[in-house]
C-alpha cells in the first residue's frame, strides 16, 4: 500500500508539523509513504490512499483542504474547530460569499446573518471571539471518505455534526524521552506551566489558585512559553505579589530545554477554555516524563484517567478546585509519585510510537479496500436475500441492513 | 438452564473444536441442563466470503427456541461468536488466525492488495464488536488469552478444559513417537520426518487426516522413511488410546498453537511432550526437563530429543507422570463452574 501524505513538515513550525515528524518514520516502516509537495493539487501517482492532516491553522493546512476537495481522502483531524481554517480560505482569499455559504450552510440563516456581520465589520470576528460556537468542520467533513481523530470528543463532534463515513481514534504518539538532566528552578515544588500564555490557557485563574498555596506551602510557578500579545501578565503578577518569588518566567525555549524544565518539574498543569478539540503536546510530554499533570475537565484532556491527571471544571468555582489540586499534589509527593507512575504507564501502553503507526496503518489499510469489500459483501447478501424474494424496501431487508451495520459490515 | 453451544462446523471435518464442543455439549447435560449444539457451516474463501459466511451467525435469533427463552450462548471459534445474545458468553478456542498471527507467514490467505487488507482488517473489527459484546470472555489457553489481548486489546480469563475421553493408560515406552495431529502444514508434521531423515533410528506413528497428508507420504517415500514412518490416518478411540498406551513419548510441535489437547492427551497416558520453542500454547504446560523435552525448531535437535528418551525410559516416565498430575487437575466440574458463574 501506498500513502499519499498531505501535511505541514519541518521547518514549518506548527504543532501538525511536529506531529508527522514524529509519526512519519514509524509509518514508513511499515508502508510505502509519498509524500505531497507544498501546494500539491492532488495526491503523487501511483498511491493507494491519500491521508490529509488538517489543524485550524490555514496557514499550514489551507493547501491542504484545497488537495482534499479535489481528491477525498482520510482526513487526520486534529481540531474540531475549524472556523480560523474556513475563514482563511474564504475570507483570506476575498471569497466572502464562500464563508457566509459555509456559515448558512451549518448555521442556517442565522449564521449568514452573523457571518454578514463580520465582513461588515459590525461584529467581531467570529473565530477571535466564539469559535467553538461555530466550528465549521465541514469544510473537510464533506470530503473525507475516513477520519482519525485522537479523542472520542473529536469523534463524537463528527457524528454529531453528521459524518457517517468511518472513524479511527487513534491516540497521539509520544515523543521519546531525550536524554536530558532535568533543570530545577529552585527548591521547593516546582509547578510547571507549558505553552503560550494567555488567557484561553486559564493563565489568570492559575496565578490566582498559586498565589493561594504559595501562602500554604513552599512551591514554584514555572510559565514557559511566549506570552500572547495583549496578555498583561506583569500587571497580573503585580497584583498577586508574584513578582519576585515563587514564580519563574521563560519565553519561548527550545525542544531540548523544553524538555530539560519539563523533567525538572514536579507537577504539570495543562489548563484551557475554550478547546478547539485538540490534544496537547506538553500534555503527552509531560506523561511520558512520568508527571502528575492538573487539566481543565473538558474535551480531550476529560478523557484523561482519572489516575493520571486531576481534572478542574470550568465552573465559578474554578479557582478554588485549583487552588486545593494543587495544594494536594505540591504537599503530598506519594499521590505525585503515585500519579506519575501511572502517566508514564499510560504514555508505554497507549502512546508508544509503534503501536500509533500500527492503529494508522490498520485504518489506512481498511480505508483503501474497504469500499470494495463493502461492495462485496453488501452485494452477495442483497442477492442472496433477492434470490429467496426479499427485495430492498422490505422489513426483512431492513433487519438485515441493521444487522450488518452491527458488525460494521454495512455501508 | 437452557444452553446453546456454538460452533461453526467444517463438513467433513473434524479436529479438536469438535471434539471439545460436543464434550462440553455433554457435560452439562450430565450437570442437568438443557444444553444443545448449533452449528453452522463456514467456508472462508474466496474473497470476502470469509465476511459473508461469518455474517451468517448475526441472522440467527437465538433468543428463544421452540417458544422458551434460551438462558445463555457459549460461542466458541471464529464466526460462531458474532451471534446475537443477551448473555453471550465466548469461550475462545481460536480467532480467525489468517487475519492475526499467519498473516505474511507461509499459511497466510490474504495478499498484498488494498481489498486483501481491508479484508483482512474487516475481519479483525468484526472480532473486535462481536468478542466486545460478550458477557464474559474465556480463552482455552493463555496463548490465546494473549493473542486477543495484543490484538483487540479485550482481556480473557484463561479457562483451559479436559481432553476427550479415552481410555487412558500407559503400557510402557516403546520404540515410536506418535504424533496426533489433523495433516496440515501448520502442525509442522514435516519437522518430524526431518529428525527421522537425520536418525535412522528414529521410529514413528503419525495418526490423523488432513489436506497435507498426500504430501508427507510423498515425502516420507522419497527420503526412504519407509518402515519407519507409518501413516495410520484417522484412527478409532479405541485405536488412539493404544497407541498413546504404547508409544515412547509424543511429538506436538504446530507453530504458535492455540493450546491444543494432544500435551493433556500424552499427560494423561503418563507421556512426556516432544516439542518446539515456537509452538506457542502447549508450552503452557510442556516445561522442559519437567513434563517433556523442548527444543528449537531445528531436525536435528528433534532427532536428538527422541534418541534422548529411548535412551532414558525411566526418565520418560518420570516426565509423562510429572505430566499428568498437571493434567488431572483441569476437570469439567472445574471448568463448567466458572463457565456459568
Amino acid at each position: 500500500m501506498n500513502v499519499a501524505y498531505f501535511s505541514p513538515l519541518p521547518p514549518e513550525r506548527s504543532g501538525v508539523s511536529d506531529y508527522s515528524a514524529l509519526l512519519l518514520p514509524a509509518l514508513q516502516e511499515r508502508v510505502e509513504v509519498t509524500l505531497a509537495r507544498r501546494g500539491a493539487r492532488k495526491p503523487p501517482r501511483g498511491t493507494d490512499v491519500a491521508l490529509y492532516h488538517v489543524g485550524n491553522n490555514p496557514d499550514a493546512h489551507a493547501w491542504i483542504v484545497d488537495a482534499l476537495r479535489r481528491a477525498p481522502g482520510v482526513v487526520v483531524l486534529h481540531d474540531f474547530v475549524l472556523h480560523h481554517l474556513v475563514a482563511g480560505i474564504t475570507i483570506g482569499r476575498r471569497d466572502g460569499h464562500g464563508y457566509l455559504d459555509i456559515m448558512e450552510r451549518e448555521h442556517g440563516v442565522v449564521g449568514r446573518l452573523l457571518a454578514h456581520g463580520v465582513l461588515d465589520k459590525r461584529i467581531p470576528p467570529l473565530w477571535e471571539s466564539r469559535p467553538e460556537d461555530f466550528p465549521l468542520a465541514s469544510v473537510v467533513l464533506d470530503h473525507a471518505t475516513g477520519l482519525i481523530v485522537h479523542s472520542r470528543t473529536v469523534r463524537d463532534g463528527a457524528r454529531a455534526a453528521g459524518f457517517g463515513g468511518p472513524i479511527w481514534t487513534i491516540p497521539h504518539p509520544a515523543w521519546p524521552v531525550p536524554d536530558v538532566a532535568p533543570e530545577r528552578i529552585g527548591s521547593g515544588t516546582v509547578v510547571g506551566c507549558f505553552g503560550v500564555v494567555n488567557s484561553s490557557k486559564r493563565i489568570p485563574e492559575l496565578l490566582r489558585a498559586f498565589a493561594r498555596v504559595r501562602k500554604q506551602a513552599d512551591a514554584m510557578l514555572l510559565l514557559v512559553g511566549p506570552t500572547s500579545p495583549g496578555f498583561d501578565l506583569d500587571r497580573r503578577l503585580q497584583r498577586l505579589g508574584l513578582v519576585h518569588e515563587g514564580l519563574v518566567q521563560e519565553g519561548w525555549v527550545d525542544e531540548s530545554r523544553l524538555w530539560a524544565l519539563m523533567a525538572g518539574a514536579d507537577v504539570c498543569v495543562n489548563l484551557r477554555h475554550p478547546t478547539m478539540g485538540e490534544t496537547s503536546g506538553s500534555v503527552i510530554r509531560a506523561l511520558s516524563l512520568g508527571k502528575p499533570l492538573v487539566v481543565s475537565d473538558v474535551g480531550w484532556f476529560s478523557e484523561l484517567p482519572v489516575d493520571v491527571a486531576l481534572k478542574i471544571p470550568v465552573d465559578d468555582r474554578e479557582v478554588d478546585t485549583l487552588a486545593s489540586s494543587l495544594e494536594l499534589l505540591v504537599t503530598r509527593d506519594d499521590v505525585r509519585t503515585e500519579m506519575g507512575q501511572a502517566a508514564a504507564g499510560l504514555a508505554r501502553r497507549e502512546h508508544d510510537l509503534g503501536h500509533v503507526a500500527d492503529l494508522y496503518v490498520a485504518a489506512l489499510e481498511e480505508a483503501a479496500g474497504g469500499d470494495a469489500v463493502g461492495e462485496a459483501v453488501l452485494g452477495e447478501v442483497s442477492r442472496a436475500a433477492a434470490d429467496v424474494g426479499i427485495s430492498a424496501d422490505t422489513s426483512e431487508a431492513q433487519e438485515i441492513a441493521r444487522r450488518l451495520a452491527e458488525v460494521e459490515l454495512g455501508r | 438452564m437452557r444452553i446453546a453451544v456454538c460452533r461453526p462446523q467444517v463438513p467433513f471435518a473434524r479436529g479438536g473444536a469438535e471434539i471439545f464442543t460436543d464434550r462440553l455439549v455433554a457435560e452439562l447435560r450430565e450437570r442437568g441442563h438443557e444444553a444443545d449444539l448449533v452449528t453452522v457451516p463456514f467456508k472462508w474463501y474466496p474473497g470476502a466470503r470469509v465476511l459473508t459466511q461469518a455474517f451468517l451467525w448475526r441472522m440467527l435469533d437465538l433468543d428463544e427456541a421452540d417458544g422458551r427463552p434460551i438462558d445463555l450462548v457459549v460461542g466458541t471459534k471464529f464466526p460462531s461468536y458474532l451471534v446475537r445474545h443477551r448473555n453471550k458468553r465466548v469461550w475462545l478456542v481460536h480467532q480467525f488466525r489468517q487475519a492475526y498471527e499467519l498473516d505474511g507467514t507461509e499459511l497466510a490467505q490474504f495478499g498484498d492488495s488494498t481489498e486483501d487488507r481491508a479484508l483482512r482488517r474487516k475481519v479483525q473489527a468484526l472480532d473486535r464488536v462481536a468478542l466486545g459484546e460478550a458477557t464474559r470472555l474465556f480463552a482455552t489457553s493463555r496463548n490465546v488469552a494473549e493473542r486477543l489481548a495484543g490484538s483487540a486489546g479485550l482481556t480473557a480469563e484463561v479457562l483451559p478444559h479436559p481432553p476427550q475421553e479415552l481410555d487412558y493408560r500407559c503400557e510402557g515406552y516403546g520404540d515410536f513417537v506418535l504424533s496426533v495431529n489433523r495433516l496440515d502444514r501448520a502442525k509442522r508434521i514435516d519437522l518430524l520426518l526431518d529428525a527421522a531423515a537425520h536418525d535412522a533410528s528414529l521410529e514413528a506413528v503419525i495418526a490423523g487426516e488432513g489436506p497435507d497428508r498426500e504430501r508427507l507420504e510423498a515425502l516420507s517415500r522419497q527420503r526412504g522413511l519407509d518402515g519407519r514412518i507409518r501413516f495410520t490416518g484417522r484412527v478409532s478411540e479405541d485405536e488412539l488410546a493404544d497407541l498413546y498406551g504404547r508409544c515412547l513419548g509424543v511429538f506436538y510441535a504446530p507453530v504458535d498453537e492455540d493450546f491444543g489437547m494432544v500435551p493433556f492427551e500424552a499427560f494423561l497416558s503418563e507421556k512426556p511432550v516432544v516439542t518446539t520453542t515456537d509452538a506457542g500454547g502447549p508450552l503452557e504446560v510442556v516445561a522442559h526437563g519437567q513434563t517433556g523435552v523442548v527444543v528449537p525448531p531445528d531436525a536435528d535437535a528433534l532427532a536428538r530429543a527422541v534418541a534422548w528418551l529411548r535412551e532414558h525410559r525411566e526418565e520418560a516416565g518420570q516426565l509423562g507422570r510429572a505430566g499428568k498430575a498437571i493434567a488431572a487437575g483441569v476437570t469439567w466440574d472445574r471448568a463448567i463452574e466458572r463457565l456459568l458463574v
